[in-house]
């Protein structure tokens, strides 16, 4: 087959991106294997001395139960191997340790260790309240999967060392085999389905990140990954409009016509699950398998990607600068960056993919497609709202 | 030397009620106080806002109007308990109509009623719509306003006033509307604020069954003010202005209805024109019964979810035709180690915060009894009025600032104010209407002004104690928000872990938690009406036999 001399540029161009991000962190990562301390070495040894004893309070998100199981068992491993408490603070949404941060301004924090990325990290590491050079005290970052997958780079912001990947993210679609029955999906399917199973396609409504997400996917399709989408956004670009045509026709067919649309992905997989919708959303590649194998979900669900490749990110491990054990925080991230814990991670209930080269798996991820300039986060939502929020 | 003493006492009195009704005042001063980048030129893209206006008018509408429509049908139901005789009193049903948080029932109305549903497939109730939203709210409320209502009808001379009535040759609901409800309306005054207010700022239920093309305003408020780009605090601020007017707004509507109801009854009995509202009682005699199976419905969903039964799973047929075979209690097991902790902090924070925030809202009504004067009712209901999350965000930093360290005790400070507004709601009409006769009687016996109010007035309005009691001991078991930034993840109540869990997806979890966070507060709904039984009020049993609160005294004295 021959592709068009537009796509080839286009995934050239993709690849330079990639490359970008991948190139510097390479670089650095070198440099930084030098610096990073050793495991056996006496500074970490301190630390671990420091850290025994102490417990380590852990904001995370608590509505997942893989998860919450997951880090039960982290406890009981963390507590055994270097007697440690972790404490998994369960909050609703990954914005509310940001607001207990933002209110702490500096001083002695609640908290030990949060579960971060996109925005939140941006905003954090702005405000000067995240500890510094986790990359260079601890040791197991040196194994992070820098050369393999894009875990540098936070949307768009580096994380330079103010907080480390635990897991990927990746854009997929959970549907129903007999609906979604090509294995990619492309703007123009995903229409043409939609129209033929009324009521059934729907998205999780924006800002929602799931939600504007799909509508990058759809971006990113129908403008055949148009590279200024991957620089800060213009007015200029005038890119969105090929995406607000298409919406235009997609929206009679949705769920509730699109005058309503579910509050999360969360609240989108049950619709699924109760055999309302024929889709749903997700950000873990392995989340179909993990929802079939506990019978949440039908046998006959499967899992899509678009076809130019699921948007991927990473989801992090920071410590606030005033945390009140930083010590036992950084034991924590290395516990959980070793390869018994992110094999956990992977083959448990959770099938979070591993970051660590030694468990490297092609298969365990989709092909991926790079992240969007994070200026265009907003603007597509601020226009989404505009267009359809009223 | 004794008026020194009782100066002291009435001087620290108000100063202990003070404080607890200052701390939302001062919560919302600190936590709404505009940072510098805050100007009045974001106004104009805040009224650019798409939607903002049907927003904010669908939110007014569902919040005044579940308010009013819960009323009215709570006082209809309240009727066919005093107007029929064979009906029992309703009070030892609503225990479990109540314990149900507000969640649970939007849950329980979704999973019974809308598409793909277990039972009613085709009820045509939308999955996300406002009538969706106004049919769940007014669930929870019109038991909360019989609760209510019935607090407030043991200290008043209704029996006297229907026979009044009678007497003068009006048929018995005629009397009703033109006497009891003028009364009543005035009396739980405090109780619609509260309504009202729940609403207007509810996110948890808005987002699940709630309209969202417009979103409710108090979504929008809400995801303005946890998103920390300047825009959107920028957004935020002025969006918590618009809120506080909507609150203003409503306290008018409010009072403006009662005014209107008032004036409306006037016209009405002094025309003597003729209303036939008698043909619809049936609709009313059934509410309680149905609600009671509608509500045991949800629970038994509830409680198979969370055995591992699933309709919708691959396995469903074969289950039924292997006899529910499938049927587990491994979750309840697995997760008995996890619940059990913030099981037992729920209980204790429920029970101090009860306790105190209903003996400081007996305090402030004797206060302002003695004074002779009450002040407004919303200023000691601010807790429950003011948007809660600014408010909550102002302590945030004020313990911040303290560095008080996280332990229950802090909890507890801040759930007092909920649960002595709410204890405020409930007391301050039966205090306001106990008999003074009574203690005019026992001055007249040598009792001195401590002695009679601790044997008189505090033991005629030990029923209603009892019901502000479970009232404010659910409301802390409800709390979220306080809790998980006072606590700081130090407490854990089965709340935070429930609230934690539903904004996840998985079934069986969220049932169980929702099932734990009904327990305690039925506990405490059905003990409060167990004692409120043996005790009656100053107008719970003069009556003559065959009446049926008459009976229930009676027999006990």
């Amino acid at each position: 087959m021959i592709y068009p001399l537009s796509k080839c540029l286009v995934s050239g161009l993709i690849f330079c991106c990639l490359y970008l991000f991948v190139a510097p962190a390479n670089a650095e990562e070198t440099a930084k294997s030098v610096a990073t301390v050793e495991e056996k070495g006496p500074q970490w040894q301190q630390t671990l001395k420091a850290a025994k004893g102490q417990s380590v309070y852990f904001y995370a998100w608590g509505g997942s139960k893989a998860v919450n199981e997951y880090l039960r068992w982290a406890t009981r491993e963390i507590a055994q191997q270097y007697r440690i408490k972790l404490i998994h603070v369960k909050v609703t949404d990954p914005s509310e340790p940001v607001s207990r941060l933002k209110a702490e301004n500096g001083r002695t924090s609640a908290i030990d260790l949060m579960w971060v990325n996109g925005e939140n990290f941006a905003y954090l590491k702005q405000q000067g309240f995240l500890l510094g050079n986790l990359w260079l005290t601890i040791p197991n970052t040196a194994s992070l999967a820098v050369a393999r997958l894009p875990i540098t780079i936070d949307f768009g912001e580096p994380m330079d060392g103010f907080e480390v990947p635990w897991g990927i993210g990746q854009f997929n679609l959970i549907a129903e085999n007999e609906v979604f029955q090509q294995s990619k999906v492309s703007a123009t399917s995903l229409l043409t389905i939609a129209k033929n199973n009324p009521q059934t396609i729907t998205y999780p409504k924006p800002p929602e990140f799931h939600g504007s997400t799909f509508l990058k996917q759809l971006l990113v399709n129908l403008t055949d990954a148009d590279p200024r989408l991957y620089q800060p956004a213009t007015a200029q670009a005038q890119l969105l409009p090929v995406l607000w045509q298409y919406l235009d026709q997609l929206h009679p067919y949705l769920w509730q016509q699109g005058k309503a649309f579910p509050s999360s992905a969360a609240e989108q997989l049950l619709l699924y699950q109760q055999k309302n919708l024929s889709m749903a959303v997700s950000f873990n590649p392995n989340q179909w398998l993990k929802e079939k194998d506990t019978q949440q979900i039908s046998e006959s669900s499967v899992r899509r990607y678009f076809t130019d490749g699921a948007i991927t990110n990473s989801h992090n491990l920071a410590i606030p600068k005033s945390a009140p054990s930083p010590d036992a925080a950084k034991v924590v991230i290395n516990f959980m960056l070793s390869e018994k814990a992110q094999h956990k991670k992977f083959t448990g209930v959770w099938g979070d993919p591993p970051v660590i080269t030694s468990l490297f798996d092609e298969k365990a991820t989709m092909p991926a497609h790079p992240e969007l300039h994070s200026s265009w986060h907003v603007i597509i939502e601020d226009a989404w709202q505009q267009r359809y929020g009223g | 030397m004794a008026a020194t003493i009782r100066r002291i006492g009435l001087a620290s009195g108000w100063l202990l009620v003070s404080l607890v009704s200052l701390m939302p005042i001062l919560g919302i001063v600190v936590g709404l106080w505009p940072p510098e980048h805050i100007t009045f030129a974001d106004i104009g893209s805040f009224l650019g806002y798409q939607g903002l206006y049907t927003s904010v008018f669908m939110t007014l509408f569902s919040a005044i109007f579940s308010t009013l429509l819960s009323l009215y049908i709570a006082f209809m139901v309240y009727s066919q308990y005093h107007l029929s005789r064979r009906l029992q009193s309703f009070e030892k049903y609503l225990a479990p109509l109540l314990s149900l948080p507000h969640l649970a029932i939007a849950l329980g109305l979704v999973f019974l009623f809308s598409d793909g549903s277990l039972f009613f497939a085709d009820s045509g109730l939308p999955r996300k719509g406002l009538s969706t939203l106004i049919i769940a709210i007014v669930i929870k409320e019109v038991p909360f306003f019989l609760l209510i209502f019935s607090a407030i009808g043991r200290q008043l001379p209704i029996k006297y006033w229907l026979l009044q009535g009678k007497a003068l040759g009006y048929q018995d609901y005629r009397c009703w509307w033109l006497l009891v409800f003028p009364a009543l309306l005035k009396q739980s005054r405090l109780a619609l604020l509260a309504a009202t207010a729940y609403t207007l700022s509810v996110v948890d239920v808005s987002l699940l069954v709630g309209p969202n093309i417009p979103e409710l305003f108090a979504v929008s408020v809400y995801r303005w003010q946890t998103s920390f780009a300047v825009g959107d605090q920028a957004l935020a601020f002025w969006a918590n202005a618009l809120l506080l007017i909507l609150l203003a707004v409503s306290v008018f509507i409010l009072y403006a209805h009662e005014k209107l109801a008032h004036a409306g009854c006037k016209v009405l009995a002094t025309k003597g024109s003729h209303f036939y509202i008698g043909i619809i009682n049936p609709v009313f005699r059934a509410w309680l019964p149905m609600l009671g199976v509608l509500t045991a419905m949800m629970v038994v969903v509830f409680a198979l979810w969370s055995l591992g039964f699933n309709l919708h799973s691959d396995s469903f047929d074969r289950i039924n035709s292997f006899g529910l075979t499938q049927f587990s209690t491994r979750l309840w097991q697995d997760e008995w180690l996890f619940f059990a902790l913030p099981l037992q902090n729920s209980l204790l924070i429920g029970f101090f915060a009860g306790m105190f925030g209903v003996a400081l809202a007996l305090l402030a009504l004797e206060l302002q009894r003695q004074k002779g004067k009450y002040w407004p009712d919303y200023y000691w209901l601010l807790a429950i009025i003011l948007p809660q999350l600014s408010m909550v965000l102002g302590w945030q930093d004020l313990h911040i600032w303290s560095q008080g360290g996280y332990n229950i005790g802090w909890v507890i400070l801040s759930h007092l104010p909920f649960t002595f507004a709410y204890g405020y709601l409930v007391l301050k009409g039966p205090f306001q209407s106990v008999e003074p006769r009574y203690e005019w009687l026992a001055a007249s016996f040598g009792y001195s002004s401590w002695q009679s109010w601790w044997q008189v007035r505090f033991r005629l309005l030990l029923p209603a104690i009892f019901t502000a009691f479970a009232i404010a001991f659910s409301v802390s078991i409800a709390q979220y928000i306080p809790t998980l930034m006072m606590g700081a993840g130090r407490v854990t109540t089965i709340t935070t872990e429930a609230v934690a869990i539903a904004s996840g997806n998985q079934q069986d979890l969220i049932a169980l938690y929702v099932l734990l966070q009904s327990i305690l507060p039925f506990i405490a709904f059905f003990l409060a009406a167990l004692l409120a039984r043996g005790f009656r009020g100053s107008m719970g049993g003069v009556d003559t036999k065959g009446d049926t609160m008459g009976e229930d005294s009676v027999r006990h004295y």
